[in-house]
């Protein structure tokens, strides 16, 4: 029969309050370790973090390009399509043949535009705005759509010219703005079109017939190869496989995947480091712990006997260090918290005008704090384990006098 | 000798310490000290006065028979708690290494006065005094508010010891040693820092709680003239010195 548990926490409890010059100076000694560590991590996690934030949010970082022009087929490319790396590839087709002259009603201007091919979930177009479809829904990109003071639902005038059999011939075609794409879809003038017309207006520069436009020419083609292709990878942690995938099939590809690499490498590099100062930290402060408490252990030796003497037992003893210093770890991580909120604050108060709304600069989620709290505790716990060992081996005999 | 036997020799029935050939030696910087007891018995409801000048090992006698205290070597040591009870081997105890058992030997029977306070800082005067009421888990029954009016510390139940005086002190270290109702008080020189009336007065009113509850009571003191009138039965120490001094031995017994 050992004294209830719950009346050894009371007393350690007491002596921890009754003690309190003692204990407020390990809990300042606690948070004065902790605080500064969780300032560190909130800025290695919120900067790492803005910067992932940032290549994730802009789809151009997943886009890879071939370096220099090709010949592939349908099925290559639908092969390639199929990859569960690949989130989005339409074929290019030619780039001389790739524009159109665009004029609207509301303006007297006629707009030479770039042709991009798009097609159903293009990452560069709002998901919720209309798509480019068949041969005469195109979106435009926001400068275009600017100098042709148009809008989504208007109608418009596209005609290309083309030199054939020694005579200049011009076409025209009614299209539609789907929609207007946001500004960091493409910064020239620019319409997102589908492949289908493409490679009708391609067939017509090259002096083909299009019946399906209506257009005269020599007979179609048969075999169609493009030259290019648009391709974005499913994450920006896919693209660097998929430009070593492409490597291997002989095909040059430029990608951001160097940009994307160094901010893992120093994602990696920061949080190594960020270890190293905490492991070196923790383990400090859990000495520096271990021997208050060890010294405590001395500095208490007569009080110890006297419960000794009433009967606590070896366990019930040895709980005291444990309670006192898990009374330490959770006081000194509050206040480290405390700390840390109003460091973090501060930071980003001051780093505000240079941010996006919502970026942080340091920042920590939840989850964080518990793992802070955890790793505390325990250290806490290996420290007050020294010192229990030290207490429950008191002989109380030797104790009681002398001191 | 079998216990029955040992009880039975005794004639004043039932034995609570039945001690044989006890010897503890300590040994320190080259100067030993050896403590010797041939035979000491101990009756329930005795008390018991060790008179000695301080170091001739009354403290380590008192330590022994509170089983804080591991003899060197035993020949027997018994302890009977309860009048119906069967005697305990405490030789066997020890030699098991069963200290938490020990504990709940003292926490049960023993009250321990000790020379100075040893009361914990960090709990008032009532909390002291239900230390070992509450560690045994018994109900607030209005003992200590009892104990506390006797002793004369009624109005210091809650505050701190610091506050206190030695002598109030002391008080509460004897209300906090007897508020269990223990079989058996030990109590080390339990007045040696008051002034000589005030130590006076505290051993009457300690010697007539002990009567009134009628606890064993084993008591140190460094000079019989103080305890005389308490009407204890001496102890015989004999401590010799060797010639280089390197070497001192009391023999007790009683």
């Amino acid at each position: 029969m050992g004294v209830p548990l719950r009346k050894v926490f009371a007393l350690a409890s007491r002596d921890y309050v009754h003690e309190w010059q003692m204990s407020v100076c390990f809990v300042l000694a606690l948070a004065a370790v902790l605080g500064p560590m969780l300032v560190l991590f909130g800025l290695k996690f919120g900067i790492v973090g803005a910067m992932i934030d940032q290549l994730i949010e802009d789809p151009g970082n997943r886009e890879i390009r071939p370096v220099s022009s090709g010949r592939y087929d349908r099925s290559w490319l639908e092969s390639v399509r199929r990859r569960p790396d690949v989130s989005f590839l339409v074929p290019r087709t030619r780039s001389i043949a790739a524009t159109i002259e665009l004029s609207s009603e509301d303006s007297s201007r006629h707009v030479r535009v770039e042709l991009i091919p798009s097609d159903q979930g293009d990452p560069m177009l709002s998901p919720r705005g209309d798509r480019p479809e068949g041969v005469t829904r195109i979106v435009l990109s926001r400068s275009a759509a600017e100098k042709l003071q148009v809008a989504a639902g208007d109608t418009l005038d596209g005609s290309l010219a083309r030199q054939y059999r020694g005579q200049k011939e011009r076409v025209h075609l009614p299209l539609t703005v789907a929609a207007v794409a946001p500004a960091r879809a493409f910064a020239r003038d620019g319409a997102f079109v589908s492949v289908n017309l493409l490679e009708a207006l391609e067939d017509f520069r090259d002096g083909r017939a299009v019946p399906r436009m209506g257009w005269s020419g020599d007979r179609e083609n048969s075999i169609r190869t493009y030259p290019s292709f648009r391709l974005y990878a499913r994450s920006i942690y896919d693209v660097a496989a998929l430009r070593d995938a492409f490597a291997n099939l002989g095909v040059d590809v430029h990608t951001h995947a160097a940009e994307i690499e160094l901010v893992q490498r120093m994602n990696r590099n920061l949080t190594a480091i960020y270890w190293i100062i905490a492991v070196i930290g923790l383990f400090g402060f859990s000495l520096s712990l271990g021997a208050s408490l060890w010294a405590n252990v001395d500095r208490k030796r007569k009080e110890l006997s006297v419960l000794r003497l009433v009967g606590f037992r070896t366990m019930d003893i040895a709980w005291f260090p444990m309670v006192q210093a898990l009374y330490t770890a959770i006081l000194g991580w509050a206040l480290a918290v405390g700390l840390y909120l109003l460091v973090a604050g501060v930071i980003n108060q001051m780093m505000a005008s240079q941010l996006g709304q919502g970026q942080q600069v340091c920042q920590l989620l939840p989850h964080h704090y518990g793992i802070a709290l955890a790793l505390t505790c325990a250290a806490a716990v290996i420290a007050a384990g020294l010192a229990g060992l030290r207490s429950a081996h008191i002989e109380p005999s030797a104790s009681l006098r002398d001191l | 000798m079998s216990t029955n036997n040992s009880s039975q020799a005794h004639p004043r029935g039932a034995l609570v310490y039945y001690v044989r050939d006890v010897v503890k030696t300590r040994e320190s910087e080259g100067v030993a000290f050896r403590l010797k007891v041939p035979s000491l018995q101990i009756a329930m409801g005795e008390k018991i006065a060790l008179v000695g000048e301080s170091g001739c090992g009354k403290s380590t006698l008192l330590d022994i028979l509170a089983f804080i205290l591991k003899p060197s070597s035993v020949g027997a040591f018994r302890f009977r708690p309860e009048r119906d009870g069967d005697p305990l081997d405490m030789d066997a105890y020890w030699k098991a290494g069963r200290l938490n058992q020990l504990g709940d030997l003292r926490k049960r029977y023993l009250g321990y006065v000790m020379q100075t306070g040893g009361l914990l800082p960090y709990l008032t005067v009532r909390e002291n005094m239900d230390l070992c009421r509450n560690v045994l888990g018994l109900a607030q029954d209005g003992t200590i508010e009892h104990l506390a009016e006797q002793l004369g510390i009624a109005k210091h139940l809650n505050k701190l010891p610091e506050a206190l005086s030695t002598g109030e002190r002391q008080r509460v270290a004897i209300g906090r040693a007897l508020a269990h109702r223990p079989s058996i008080v030990i109590a080390d020189e339990p007045t040696a820092s008051l002034d000589p009336y005030a130590a006076q007065k505290i051993m009457a009113h300690f010697m007539e709680l002990v009567e009134e509850l009628n606890i064993t009571v084993i008591l140190a003191s460094h000079a019989w003239r103080h305890i005389k009138e308490l009407g204890l039965r001496r102890l015989h120490h004999r401590t010799f010195r060797s010639e280089d001094r390197n070497l001192t031995e009391t023999i007790v017994s009683g």
